[in-house]
C-alpha cells in the first residue's frame, strides 16, 4: 500500500483552520493563556512556594522516599489512564484510517507528553527535594533526575500501549509502588523520631548515574519511535476518546461526562456471571441490587480500606481540617453504591418498568451507602484514635453514627444530573462566573452540613461523650428522613432532585 | 371501563402539529394496532398514552384515569415507547429478576430462563446489556416487559430487528397476554404481525376527524 506523506496533509489542515478563525485569536489565546498563568501565580506563590520549596526541610528520609513513590507511581499510573498517546478525535476518525505513517502520526503525540512528564517529573523532584533534603549543590542534578525519571516512566507507559499483556502487570506493579508509598507516608506520620536525610551522594556520584539514565533514556526513546508504528488502532482510539471527554468535561464543565465514561470503560471490561440477587428475599429488591453491585467493585473496596488511613496524614493539620477530611471520605466511600441511583436520576425509564416510587427507591437505596460510610467512618475515627490524634472517648461510635449523614449526601450528589446552565451568572471584580458549575459541585456535600455535630467535636478536640454520639445520630437520621421527605414523593417515580 | 380513551387530541413538536384532534378506544382485554408510514405520529400518539409528552389539547384517559408518573400507573402500564438504560454492572438475567422482584414474582415462577430462550438471549443472559447489539437490547425489553404482571402494554414496533420466527412468538404471546385480560395498544408496520397478535388494525388517518 502506498503511504500518503503525512506533513503536508498536516500543513494544509492546519491552513485550512486558521482560515476559519478570526485574524489575531491564536495570538489572543496565547496572551490570555499567559495572562491567567501570571494572575494565578501572582495570586497563590506563597501558597505555591509552601508545597514546592518550604523554608526548610520538614520531612524525614522515609516521608521522601514514600513521596517519590506516591508521586512517580501516580505520574505513571495517570499516563496510562490518559494513553499516554492520544490523537484529537477528528485525526482519530480521519487520518488514523487513512494510508498515513503511524509513527508520524504519533511523533508530535509523543513529544506533547513527554514534554508534560518532564516537566511533571521535575517538578515533583524539586518539592521532594525542596521538603526532605538539605539544599546542597546537587539540587539542579536531583531535579534534572526527576525529569529524567519521568521521561522513563512515560516510555514505559508508551510501550505497554504499544505492547501486549505484560503492560497490565506493570500497571499493577506501579498501583502497587503508588499503595506503597502512600503506606510509608502513613508510617511517617506515627513514627515519633524520623529519621532525617543530612546528605545527597555526592555530584560525582550522582553525574555518572544520572548521565548513564539519559543514555537509556535515549536508546530506550529511538526504540520506542521505531515501535510507534505497532500501536494497535484501538488503543489510540481509546486514548482518542478519553482526550475528547477530557476536553468535553473541561470546557463544558460536566464532570459526568468523565465518570460515566469510567464507569462504563470499567464493567465492559469485566466478565460477569448472572447469580441471584444477594438476601433478595429479606432485603427491599432496590437494596439487595445495591449489595450486588457493591460486592463486584471489590478493588474499590480495597481502595476505600487503604483511604480509612488518609486522616491519619492530617495528624498535625488543623483539626477542623481533619474533621472535614473525616466528613469528605464518608462521603467518597457511600459513593461507591450510588452508581444505581445516578441511573435512575439520569432517566427514571428503569424506574418505571420497576413500579416503584421515588421515596420507595431512594429509601430503599439509602441503606448500603449508609453501611458504607459508617463502616469508613468508624475505621477512620478508630485509627485517629488509636494512633493518639484524638482525646479519649467512643470515636468508632461517632464514626458509625456517621453512616445516615454520608449517605444521605452521597444520594443527593449522586440526584444532582446535568450541570445546570441556566443560572444566572456572578459578576466579580475578577470577570463573570458561571453559577451552574458551583451549584452543582456542592450538591452532596452540602448535606454533610448534617456532620456538623462531628465536625465540632473534632475540631474543639475535646474528650468524646456518649451524649455527642446520641446527638450525632439523632441530627443524621432526622435530617437523611427530612431529606428522603422533602425531595421525593409516594405519587411520582422520577428522582431527578427538585 | 375502556383501556384506553383518546378524544379530540393535539401534538406536536413546537410549530409542527403531529397529532391533530385524533380519537382512539381500546377496550379492556382488547388490541388495537396503529399502522403507517414513518413521521405520521404512532410513537407521539404511544408516548402521550404513556404520560410520556406534553399534549397541547385533548384528553386521553387511561383505566379512566389521567395517564401519568404515579407507580400506580406504571404498575399497570408497560412502554417500550423510551430508549432503554440499563444498571451498570447487572447482566441481562438480573435484570430481568431484577423486575420480577419488584413485582413480588419470584424468578424461577415468572419463568425468566424460558423468556430469555424465547426471545434468543439465552446464550447472553450473562451480558451486560450495553454490550449487546440493538436488536438484542430491544429483545431484552420486549422479554422483561412481558415477564412483568401489567394490564396494559405500549409497544412500539415489537416486531423490528425480530426474524419471522420471533415475530410469529411474539404475536402469539400477545395473543395469550389479551386472552389473559390484559390490553394492548401498538404501532406496527407490519399487517400480518398485528393480525396474529389478534389485535384490531387501524391507521393513524383513520384515527384523525379531521384527516378523515
Amino acid at each position: 500500500m502506498t503511504t500518503v506523506p503525512l506533513a503536508p496533509v498536516r500543513r494544509w489542515i492546519l491552513r485550512t483552520q486558521s482560515a476559519h478563525r478570526e485574524r489575531g485569536a491564536t495570538l489572543s489565546s496565547l496572551y490570555i493563556g499567559a495572562l491567567t498563568v501570571a494572575i494565578i501565580g501572582g495570586m497563590l506563590h506563597r501558597q505555591l512556594a509552601e508545597v514546592f520549596w518550604p523554608p526548610h526541610p520538614d520531612a524525614s528520609g522515609l516521608a521522601g522516599a514514600s513521596l517519590t513513590a506516591l508521586l512517580y507511581g501516580l505520574l505513571y499510573l495517570a499516563l496510562r489512564r490518559f494513553g499516554p498517546l492520544a490523537l484529537s478525535r477528528a485525526a482519530a476518525s480521519w487520518l488514523l484510517t487513512a494510508p498515513v505513517s503511524r509513527r508520524s502520526l504519533l511523533i508530535p503525540s509523543l513529544r506533547i507528553a513527554a514534554l508534560v512528564a518532564a516537566v511533571i517529573g521535575a517538578l515533583a523532584g524539586v518539592a521532594i527535594v525542596g521538603h526532605t533534603a538539605p539544599r546542597t549543590p546537587p539540587v539542579a542534578l536531583l531535579v534534572t533526575a526527576g525529569a529524567l525519571l519521568g521521561l522513563v516512566l512515560l516510555l514505559i507507559a508508551a510501550a505497554a500501549q504499544a505492547g501486549g499483556r505484560w503492560g497490565v502487570a506493570v500497571d499493577t506493579l506501579m498501583s502497587l509502588v503508588f499503595a506503597a508509598g502512600f503506606a510509608g507516608l502513613v508510617t511517617d506520620t506515627t513514627l515519633d523520631q524520623p529519621v532525617a536525610v543530612t546528605a545527597w551522594p555526592p555530584a560525582r556520584t550522582l553525574v555518572p548515574l544520572i548521565a548513564g539514565v539519559a543514555l537509556v533514556v535515549l536508546i530506550a526513546s529511538a526504540l520506542v519511535v521505531r515501535g510507534l508504528a505497532r500501536t494497535p488502532s484501538d488503543h489510540i482510539l481509546d486514548a482518542s476518546r478519553t482526550a475528547g471527554t477530557l476536553f468535553d468535561t473541561a470546557f463544558g464543565m460536566e464532570p459526568s461526562f468523565l465518570t460515566d465514561m469510567i464507569e462504563r470503560r470499567y464493567w465492559s471490561r469485566r466478565r460477569l456471571r448472572s447469580v441471584a440477587l444477594p438476601l433478595a428475599s429479606r432485603l427491599p429488591v432496590l437494596t439487595a441490587q445495591d449489595v450486588l453491585l457493591t460486592l463486584r467493585r471489590r478493588r474499590r473496596l480495597l481502595t476505600l480500606v487503604f483511604l480509612a488511613a488518609f486522616p491519619l496524614l492530617l495528624g498535625n493539620a488543623p483539626a477542623w481540617l481533619l474533621g472535614a477530611a473525616v466528613l469528605l471520605g464518608t462521603l467518597t466511600a457511600a459513593m461507591t453504591a450510588t452508581g444505581n441511583v445516578r441511573t435512575d436520576a439520569g432517566n427514571a425509564v428503569l424506574l418505571r418498568l420497576l413500579g416503584l416510587s421515588s421515596r420507595q427507591a431512594v429509601l430503599q437505596r439509602l441503606w448500603v451507602p449508609g453501611v458504607l460510610a459508617a463502616l469508613w467512618s468508624a475505621a477512620a475515627l478508630t485509627a485517629l484514635d488509636l494512633l493518639g490524634d484524638l482525646p479519649p472517648g467512643p470515636w468508632w461510635a461517632l464514626g458509625l453514627a456517621l453512616g445516615p449523614v454520608g449517605a444521605a449526601a452521597a444520594v443527593h450528589r449522586a440526584r444532582a444530573g446535568f450541570v445546570r446552565n441556566d443560572l444566572l451568572p456572578l459578576d466579580t471584580p475578577m470577570g463573570t462566573l458561571s453559577t451552574g458549575p458551583l451549584v452543582n459541585a456542592v450538591m452532596g456535600p452540602d448535606l454533610l452540613l448534617l456532620g456538623l455535630p462531628a465536625l465540632l467535636e473534632i475540631a474543639q478536640h475535646n474528650p468524646l461523650s456518649w451524649t455527642t454520639v446520641l446527638v450525632q445520630a439523632v441530627v443524621g437520621v432526622i435530617g437523611a428522613r427530612a431529606y428522603v421527605s422533602g425531595t421525593t414523593e409516594t405519587t411520582r417515580t422520577e428522582l431527578h432532585a427538585s | 371501563m375502556e383501556a384506553v380513551e383518546v378524544e379530540g387530541l393535539h401534538a406536536g413538536y413546537g410549530a409542527t402539529p403531529v397529532l391533530v384532534d385524533v380519537h382512539l378506544t381500546v377496550p379492556t382485554g382488547r388490541g388495537v394496532c396503529v399502522v403507517g408510514e414513518n413521521g405520521v405520529g404512532k410513537s407521539t400518539l404511544l408516548r402521550c398514552v404513556s404520560g410520556l409528552q406534553e399534549v397541547e389539547s385533548g384528553k386521553i384517559t387511561v383505566f379512566g384515569g389521567d395517564p401519568g408518573a404515579t407507580p400506580e400507573f406504571w404498575r399497570a402500564v408497560v412502554t417500550t415507547v423510551e430508549p432503554p438504560t440499563w444498571y451498570p454492572g447487572l447482566t441481562a438475567r438480573e435484570h430481568a429478576e431484577l423486575v420480577c422482584r419488584a413485582h413480588g414474582q419470584e424468578p424461577g415462577e415468572a419463568g425468566i430462563d424460558e423468556a430469555l430462550e424465547r426471545f434468543g438471549l439465552a446464550k447472553h443472559a450473562d451480558a451486560i446489556p450495553p454490550s449487546l447489539s440493538s436488536g438484542q437490547k430491544q429483545r431484552l425489553v420486549l422479554a422483561i416487559a412481558l415477564l412483568r404482571p401489567s394490564s396494559l402494554l405500549i409497544l412500539d414496533e415489537p416486531e423490528q430487528r425480530l426474524d419471522r420466527e420471533g415475530r410469529a412468538d411474539v404475536a402469539g404471546l400477545l395473543a395469550d397476554y389479551m386472552a389473559g385480560g390484559g390490553s394492548l395498544l401498538m404501532a406496527s408496520h407490519d399487517d400480518d404481525f398485528a393480525i396474529a397478535s389478534g389485535a384490531a388494525i387501524t391507521t393513524m388517518e383513520s384515527l384523525s376527524a379531521v384527516a378523515g
